[in-house]
């Protein structure tokens, strides 16, 4: 009850004088006095595509009926009481609709799903958010100095890297499109803090509705911008309405967020094979502003968020190793949703220097080319060019959805390069990763869940470790001198015993069974499932980083991310 | 309408585009590093900057000159042009297709790779043909169909990009192999079963790398390796003859008189199948008689020898 009272009803905080947004204000604080326009536009192109075509638009409505009903019958909650008549009732009328009848429905269903979507934006929060957010979260870390100095604990845990400058130019220029990778249901928190940190304007961002069931987060999500995504629907027209929408935002100039990994990597893998259709709505907003002749860009930043511990990593590898991954959007009762694994991963986190480092790749345009301050795009070799010309047919420029699919299926390429490029490794994936090859390299032929079954039957020599270790990270650090990928300043300056000795530490006292311990000696491993999980992060890399001893157990390791 | 069209390279297959395109009505510049002689009404550009006005370039030089030339035409093009390249290679020992590196040299994003059993002699003369394209873009399609097509020219395509560039470039290697056992007396039976073996292992690989199977089971895959058997004299097919009269490798190269990549290629598909953990019996085995690691004789043992399963 609780749930979808929080989920459906947003919290805001009553409005005695309407706030009238400075020309110097971010593009987010105009969403209030915009969103009925912005709810409006997206309406109108939504009926307009269907109406003009009776049977596409019965189609749509009988998609939406019986998916409604479908949810709402196996939901059986009070939402179900409230709705499934009305679907109920609507799904045998549609036939007998004339066509005015047909459309009114229509437009009554769209605009209820986009009004649901919409989300809303209170400088008064937001202003709360900057000042207390990073407040709050130091204290989580260190609560004895939770008034003096924890905002210096964030700084210290947070680390920020990338071209931030060259954001700052564009941002006033264009829309910035922010994909970053997806590990934890922390990423959003994190990343609105980067850009605060960075001089960077917030950004609008669709959460997905499980998020709002945490009250506070629920209440932050309601008025910075959040819009809402609710996976359990299905209706085809919702899904129109999510992308549309999404493109309406950034055709007005909204910097914004989405993860093209869909969900939180399950494996820890880098994401490599990314949902296109946020994506594909962006590189839409840019066409229609070019076909309007509106000169308003749209950049994406392809960024990276790198974490020494993963908050969700014994749930989201398990679902991972269970193959349940794709299919189970939603996890409601994962480490996010445990106000005690937030305080005991916090503290942890804090103790390690950057042990979470956001990189913001360099932007890109949304044909894949690399963009100056100025906003022009540019080839490899430096020369400016237009792209518009990417959407023009005997030069004009026109809207053609299909020839925009394909550029959206490059632009997924690209950005799963550019994650390995910017991927920042931390200290726990390398070694987890020298840890796992070894368990590889001494079970030969064994499979992956017999192996993953080996809790505390494997002991490797210490010494050796570390030699292993230290070769590693210099073979990892001569592909970050080919600008293949980037390694964490603790991977580069710690000694391998000390890198050892780090990762054990962040392992321990957080996850319900540890990844390996240290014995006489000796690292036992623990959990050859968590191991996996952050080793994960390194499966491009596994065969470049081995010795030819450890050759065949890299092949194996990096046949894992064949089907990444 | 007509299109503006630009061709670079001059050899056979560049100027039989560079035909087709005249032959349709479309004004072609065809760019080569030396000034030639061409037929009206194509003009010759030893310029680059000539190719910047055609809406369509056709990108027709070996695939090992592929990294220089696209280096070059990056300063030509943008955004606004489409290019279709006709090579059958693959560049390095990471199997770099052609429109990756075109990707990587330059700008233009709207791409695709034409190949199948098309043959220059027959596209410049207008004789009945097929041909595919890959590209994720249904615009090339028609403007390459304008260009070239017509009557005589059937032009299918296909979203499958790397899968025509993999399977093209693998015909070639799968064509020295059939030659060579056609010189040493195979019967058709046993060609059939090399060819169509072959063409299994080489998709295997190729499915790893992102390519769809049915992609080399078309006319890129088998359309192309029947062309080849059925002698429309490639130099892979001079290739496999000379080795199995017992020229050696640099040799034979020679004999076949055209710069063949098939076998370095073969190499290069052999190391990835390694690391991916899949079988190549007749790719390692052909690269053993061509290197004279094995004989003739020791090659067939080996092949017939192995476990026979599932087709």
């Amino acid at each position: 009850m609780l749930k979808r009272f929080l989920s459906e009803r947003p919290l805001r905080l009553p409005h005695i004088k309407p706030y009238v947004p400075r020309p110097s204000d971010p593009s987010i604080f105009w969403f209030n006095s915009e969103r009925d326009d912005i709810v409006a536009d997206v309406v109108k192109r939504i009926c307009s595509a269907h109406e003009p075509d009776r049977h596409r638009l019965e189609i749509a409505l009988n998609d939406a009926a019986y998916h409604e009903i479908r949810r709402l019958e196996t939901q059986r909650d009070e939402e179900a009481r409230d709705r499934l008549g009305y679907w109920r009732s609507m799904i045998r009328r549609i036939g007998k609709m004339d066509d005015v009848e047909q459309r009114r429905v229509l437009h009554t269903i769209v605009t209820e799903m986009t009004r649901d979507v919409a989300g809303n934006f209170d400088p008064r929060v937001y202003r709360f958010a900057r000042q207390a957010a990073p407040r709050l979260i130091g204290g989580i870390m260190e609560p004895r100095r939770l008034v003096a100095a924890a905002p210096e604990s964030l700084d210290r845990v947070l680390k920020v890297q990338g071209d931030v400058e060259l954001l700052r130019q564009l941002q006033n220029d264009g829309s910035l499109v922010f994909v970053p990778t997806h590990s934890s249901n922390l990423d959003s928190i994190v990343l609105a803090q980067a850009l605060e940190i960075s001089g960077l304007p917030p950004v609008i961002y669709g959460a997905g509705k499980n998020l709002f069931t945490n009250p506070i987060i629920s209440f932050f999500m309601h008025n910075l911008g959040a819009y809402r995504v609710d996976r359990r629907i299905r209706v085809s027209l919702y899904k129109d309405i999510l992308k549309l929408y999404s493109q309406v935002m950034i055709e007005r100039g909204y910097h914004s967020l989405f993860f093209p990994g869909g969900t939180r990597s399950r494996s820890g893998m880098i994401e490599r094979r990314l949902k296109l259709g946020l994506l594909g709505s962006a590189v839409e907003a840019f066409t229609t502003n070019q076909v309007r002749r509106v000169d308003r860009p749209v950049w994406f930043v392809p960024t990276t968020i790198n974490y020494a511990l993963v908050l969700e990593a014994e749930t989201l590898v398990r679902d991972w190793l269970m193959e349940e991954g794709q299919a189970r959007f939603i996890i409601e009762d994962d480490e996010f949703s445990q106000i005690d694994r937030w305080f005991a991963f916090f503290r942890k986190m804090v103790g390690m220097r950057g042990a979470c480092i956001i990189r913001f790749g360099d932007p890109i345009d949304p044909f894949g080319n690399r963009v100056d301050g100025r906003g022009q795009s540019l080839t490899p070799t430096g020369r400016a060019i237009d792209p518009g010309g990417y959407v023009e047919q005997r030069g004009k420029p026109v809207i053609d959805a299909v020839r925009d699919a394909a550029y959206t299926r490059e632009l997924g390429e690209v950005l799963g390069q550019r994650y390995e490029q910017d991927t920042v490794l931390m200290s726990t994936q390398v070694v987890a990763h020298v840890l796992f090859r070894d368990l590889v390299q001494s079970t030969p032929g064994m499979d992956l869940f017999a192996r993953l079954r080996l809790r505390g039957e494997v002991g490797l020599d210490c010494e050796t470790l570390c030699q292993e270790l230290g070769e590693a990270r210099d073979r990892l650090c001569g592909l970050e001198a080919k600008g293949r990928v980037r390694t964490s300043d603790v991977v580069k300056e710690d000694t391998p015993s000390e890198l050892l000795e780090r990762a054990l530490s962040f392992w321990n006292g957080y996850h319900d069974s540890t990844a390996a311990t240290l014995e006489a000696n000796r690292v036992v491993l623990r959990d050859p499932s968590l191991l996996l999980y952050y080793q994960n992060r390194l499966v491009p890399f596994a065969e470049e980083i081995a010795s030819p001893d450890q050759l065949q157990a890299a092949c194996e390791i990096e046949n894992l991310g064949v089907h990444r | 309408m007509s299109l503006r069209v630009g061709v670079i390279g001059a050899g056979g297959f560049g100027l039989a585009i560079a035909q087709a395109s005249a032959r349709h009505g479309h004004e072609v510049v065809l760019w080569s590093r030396r000034d030639r002689e061409l037929p009206d009404p194509i003009r010759s550009s030893t310029d680059i900057a000539d190719i910047r006005d055609c809406e369509l370039v056709f990108l027709a030089v070996p695939a090992r000159h592929a990294v220089e030339v696209a280096e070059q035409l990056g300063e030509a093009i943008d955004g606004r042009h489409s290019l279709v390249h006709v090579s059958r290679g693959l560049v390095g020992a990471e199997l770099k297709t052609i429109t990756q590196v075109i990707r990587e040299k330059t700008v233009c994003r709207r791409l695709g790779a034409l190949a199948g059993p098309l043959v220059a002699d027959a596209l410049a003369e207008g004789r009945p043909s097929g041909a595919i394209l890959g590209t994720g873009f249904p615009e090339l399609t028609e403007m390459v169909r304008e260009a070239l097509g017509g009557a005589e020219l059937r032009v299918y395509d296909t979203p499958d990009v790397v899968g025509v560039e993999l399977a093209s470039a693998t015909v070639g290697f799968l064509t020295v192999v059939l030659a060579y056992a056609q010189e040493l007396g195979a019967e058709p039976g046993t060609l059939a079963v090399l060819a169509t073996r072959g063409m299994v292992e080489v998709s295997r690989i190729g499915q790893a790398l992102g390519a769809k199977e049915s992609t080399f089971m078309g006319l890129a895959g088998l359309g192309d390796l029947i062309a080849a058997v059925a002698g429309d004299q490639r130099p892979e097919f001079r290739l496999g003859s000379a080795l199995a009269k017992g020229i050696d490798l640099s040799n034979a190269v020679g004999e076949a008189g055209a710069y063949v990549e098939g076998i370095e290629v073969a190499r290069h598909l052999m190391e990835h199948a390694r690391r991916l953990g899949l079988p190549t019996p007749i790719s390692s085995t052909f690269v053993a008689v061509s290197d004279g690691r094995m004989s003739s004789d020791d090659a067939i043992q080996a092949l017939m020898e192995r476990r026979v399963g599932k087709e």
